[in-house]
């Protein structure tokens, strides 16, 4: 630029300079959010180890869930890689569009078996007694994670930013990113399959 | 008009009082303050010029990254996703944040000092669509920066960049982007019209109009007819993916196609928006170096419009292999070989008028010899997938990517470089270095032709474009491994351009202020000219106003000077009509802009954004045009 500048002033936007590229240079760094198409496969093996209660409910998740970053619950690639998967593996045959079916349904509110992170992906894994198949043999740990990352997110009361939004389908409920377990909410007292959930 | 008698008039007054008064009245104070409120055109063109360059050096380095990764098959220096960000980065950048603004930011510089004037017309929306465009152009940097930077190609095609498979904010930075640079594309291009149809210097009447500037007006009106179309459909992209309508969504009544027709419509004329200007600099480059007035003035103009108009036409030849009714081809295919009509005649009016002229071979003039051989060759290639045989072979090869950097480097780059030779001298006072600039016209000639001639070939030789690596069976390794190293001589040129500019505006030669033998008006003032741009307002009387003593031009007077004053003038003849305050230096447009960018950045992430943004962008606005009771403020 060819307007004066005095010399003070100089100081001053070369300071100013300075301190505005490391400070950007911080922020950058802090809100970077590189996508992982492919985790390394140790660290994928590792996702596999969650800890659970005897119960089956609640647990810890492994160390490595902790060391990437925990990108499966607020993360858009994978959340979007998430709902793709309930697509492709006919979730919807049982649980509908999240208000369920022959199985529960994820956004009236109630949890059978809370959610926690590692109780969905024990859910999905492991499969649960009355009438949830295990997916263990059929997908990898990774996509397991997203999968319980997508079905926390359409059952959470406020819309995660990263949710994804809706797909071009017919449209049958709000989108995640419009949060419709909010809308949807049921009072209860219990769900449509009295039968269902954690055995005392 | 107010009425005689009040307020200081210039006519009496003589030249060391007459400058020291304008220049205390007109120019931008000294220091931070003063630098973040002026509004005058000089200063914010030349911020303008200068962040566009930044850009366009910041697309040069990715199209770098992008020729790295194809130097070789299967080649592992970038992975898929970031190679999809870096190309879309590179096409985003270099049509929105360099291109379009490049060309506006010349002829915020320019167009005042062409048409006799002392500022632009509306002045704080001057300064305000800079600082929305530099906002745009951080959002989309940072973006990128934190890998969150768009990944669906310069176009955004749904349903690619649609909710369901354009996860995360990074379509939406994208369209968001689109916001910013066409609302400061817009609010240019209502300042360059009416700095040119009422501002005019007495006696400019309408064929007596400078080419540059009949074809910065041409490409003004295109910019207010083609940007709403894109920013129609990027809303609707966001609208989509954040509250999830259906504009594009076929399922439920929606119309994938729709974006392409909206996107085209807008992009075509997007072509001419940066070609129109390039033009406009070739005409004015080739009448100072031949000496003569450009050969078919009334011709010139009519190409001008008749490019505008016919630029609306052509949008569908996009879309050529989407699927359309083949009458609809057929037409589009026609309409698109017209346009080489008006192009053509621009051609021949050129040659004709170096024919005639005696050509003095300066660097601004090797530029436009550059910009004619390539343009042409481009050009060419242009009516060729104009065919739609031909295009359904071509469409996405190799073949698209020479094409239009022919078109668009060579008709819009070359053109702009020779304008920057051209107008150093002007915009800083100093020349550009001689013996450099033919060096750097050799390096760029030479590169850009080994680079990009080669990938005609590749196209036909069935190269996917958009791809961030290939097979080493296929038969592509060689040229490619060539383009990569052609794209060094490229890059080396540009980099000298760079050093030069940079080193000239510190301590080139002092340029005097008609160092060309020029003929228009902004050769009348000294380099760089005053504040306040003529110490009294020319008076034209044909169409080179221009002697070789500058100081004959026959000027008017009776003008306030205790306040900004200019002449406003009738459309077509430029009859004066009234004496005109021209608004002071104000902060507000830079409040104006931060309120503006806080709305449309919170709006990826929530549509309340707009409910709740546009409270401090109305109290901004309402600072901006609070009367202030300056003498401004009269009548
Ligand atoms: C054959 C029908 C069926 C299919 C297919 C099915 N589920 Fe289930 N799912 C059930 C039933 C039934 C239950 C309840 C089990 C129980 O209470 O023991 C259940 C329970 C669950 C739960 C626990 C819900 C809670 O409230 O705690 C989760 C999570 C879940 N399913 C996820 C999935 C996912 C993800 C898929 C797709 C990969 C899937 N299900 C496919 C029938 C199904
Ligand atoms: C200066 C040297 C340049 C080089 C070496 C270069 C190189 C490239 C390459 C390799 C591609 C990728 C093609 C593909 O994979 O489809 C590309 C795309 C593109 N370039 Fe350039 N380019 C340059 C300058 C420019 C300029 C000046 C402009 C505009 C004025 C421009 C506009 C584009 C556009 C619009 C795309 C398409 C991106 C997309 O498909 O999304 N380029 N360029
Ligand atoms: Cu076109």
């Amino acid at each position: 630029m060819a307007e004066k500048v005095s010399s003070s002033s100089k100081a001053v936007f070369a300071l100013a300079g300075v301190l505005f590229l490391a400070a950007s240079g911080a922020i950058l760094g802090w809100f970077r959010q590189p996508r992982e198409l492919r985790l390394d496969p140790p660290l994928s093996a590792n996702l596999d180890r969650i800890k659970l209660m005897p119960n089956g409910i609640s647990g810890s998740p492994p160390e490595s869930y902790f060391a990437i970053g925990k990108p499966y619950e607020s993360d858009a690639w994978n959340l979007s890689q998430g709902k793709r998967l309930y697509a492709w593996f006919g979730c919807g045959s049982c649980h509908g569009d999240g208000r369920g079916g022959v199985g529960p349904s994820f956004l009236d509110g109630w949890w059978l078996y809370g959610p926690e992170m590692v109780s969905i992906v024990a859910s999905i894994r492991d499969g649960r007694p009355h009438g949830m198949p295990a997916f263990r043999d059929r997908m990898t740990s990774e996509q397991i994670w997203q999968l319980a990352g997508y079905v926390q997110t359409i059952g959470s009361y406020k819309p995660k930013v990263a949710a994804p939004s809706r797909n071009d389908d017919r449209q049958t409920r709000p989108a995640e990113n419009r949060g419709p377990a909010k809308i949807l909410f049921d009072e209860g007292p219990a769900g449509v399959h009295p039968d269902q959930g954690p055995t005392p | 008009m107010t009425q005689d008698g009040d307020g200081l008039r210039d006519s009496s007054m003589e030249g060391s009082e007459l400058h020291r008064r304008l220049t205390a009245i007109w120019s931008t104070p000294s220091g931070l303050w003063g630098a973040l409120s002026t509004v005058d055109h000089k200063i914010i063109g030349r911020r303008y010029v200068t962040t566009a360059f930044v850009f366009l050096a910041l697309g040069g380095v990715l199209s770098l990254l992008i020729r790295l990764q194809l130097a070789q098959p299967e080649a592992r220096f970038i992975g898929p996703d970031r190679y999809n960000q870096i190309f879309t980065m590179h096409g985003t950048n270099m049509m929105f944040l360099f291109a379009v603004p490049v060309m506006q930011a010349m002829a915020i510089y320019l167009v005042p000092l062409m048409v006799g004037t002392r500022n632009i017309a509306f002045p704080r929306l001057n300064a305000f669509s800079y600082w929305v465009y530099l906002a745009g152009g951080l959002l989309l940097w940072i973006a990128f920066a934190v890998d969150t930077g768009p990944d669906v190609g310069w176009f955004a095609y749904v349903p690619l960049a649609g909710p369901e498979y354009g996860a995360g904010k990074r379509a939406d930075i994208w369209a968001q982007m689109i916001t910013f640079t066409e609302v400061s594309a817009l609010a240019v291009a209502v300042e360059i019209v009416v700095t040119v149809f009422k501002q005019r210097a007495p006696g400019m009447s309408l064929d007596r109009i400078p080419l540059f500037v009949w074809s910065m007006l041409v490409t003004s009106f295109l910019v207010i007819m083609a940007m709403p179309a894109i920013m129609v459909a990027s809303s609707s992209l966001i609208l989509d993916r954040l509250v999830g309508t259906h504009f594009f969504n076929p399922a439920e009544g929606g119309d994938v196609l729709l974006w392409q027709h909206l996107f085209w419509f807008f992009g075509h004329p997007e072509v001419y928006i940066i070609f129109l200007p390039a033009v406009g600099m070739v005409s004015t480059i080739v009448a100072t170096f031949t000496r003569r007035p450009v050969f078919g003035y009334l011709g010139m103009v009519m190409a001008l419009i008749a490019t505008g108009v016919l630029a609306f036409g052509l949008w569908v030849h996009h879309m050529f292999v989407a699927g359309l009714p083949r009458l609809g081809e057929s037409f589009f295919t026609a309409s698109s070989m017209a346009i080489a009509v008006p192009a053509g005649l621009q051609i021949f009016c050129w040659l004709a008028t170096m024919w005639a002229g005696r050509p003095v071979f300066k660097t601004p003039f090797l530029f436009v010899i550059g910009f004619m051989v390539i343009f042409v060759i481009g050009g060419l290639t242009g009516v060729m997938v104009a065919s739609v045989p031909f295009d359904t072979q071509v469409h996405d090869t190799y073949f698209v990517v020479a094409h239009f950097h022919y078109v668009l480097v060579g008709g819009a780059v070359f053109p702009l470089l020779g304008a920057v030779y051209y107008w150093f001298p002007k915009f800083t006072g100093r020349m550009m270095s001689e013996t450099l600039g033919r060096w750097i016209f050799g390096l760029i000639f030479t590169g850009f032709n080994l680079t990009f001639f080669p990938m005609h070939i590749l196209g036909l030789q069935g190269m996917p474009r958009r791809i961030y690596t290939y097979q080493p069976e296929m038969p592509w390794s060689g040229l490619n491994l060539f383009i990569s190293l052609s794209a060094v001589i490229l890059a080396l040129g540009f980099l000298l351009f760079f050093v030069d500019a940079i080193r000239s505006a510190r301590s080139g030669s002092l340029a005097p202020a008609n160092p060309w033998g020029a003929r228009t008006l902004e050769w009348a003032t000294s380099s760089p000219p005053p504040p306040y741009n003529f110490a009294r307002l020319p008076v034209v009387d044909r169409l080179d106003p221009l002697s070789d003593d500058i100081e004959a031009v026959p000027v008017a007077s009776g003008l306030r000077v205790d306040r900004r004053e200019l002449l406003t003038s009738s459309v077509v003849h430029a009859s004066p009509e009234a004496r005109e305050a021209s608004p002071g230096d104000s902060i507000w447009p830079l409040w104006a802009a931060l309120a503006s960018t806080l709305m449309l950045i919170w709006s990826i992430f929530s549509p309340w954004a707009v409910v709740w943004g546009s409270i401090p962008l109305a109290i901004t606005l309402i600072g901006w045009f609070w009367p202030k009771g300056v003498p401004e403020d009269e009548a």
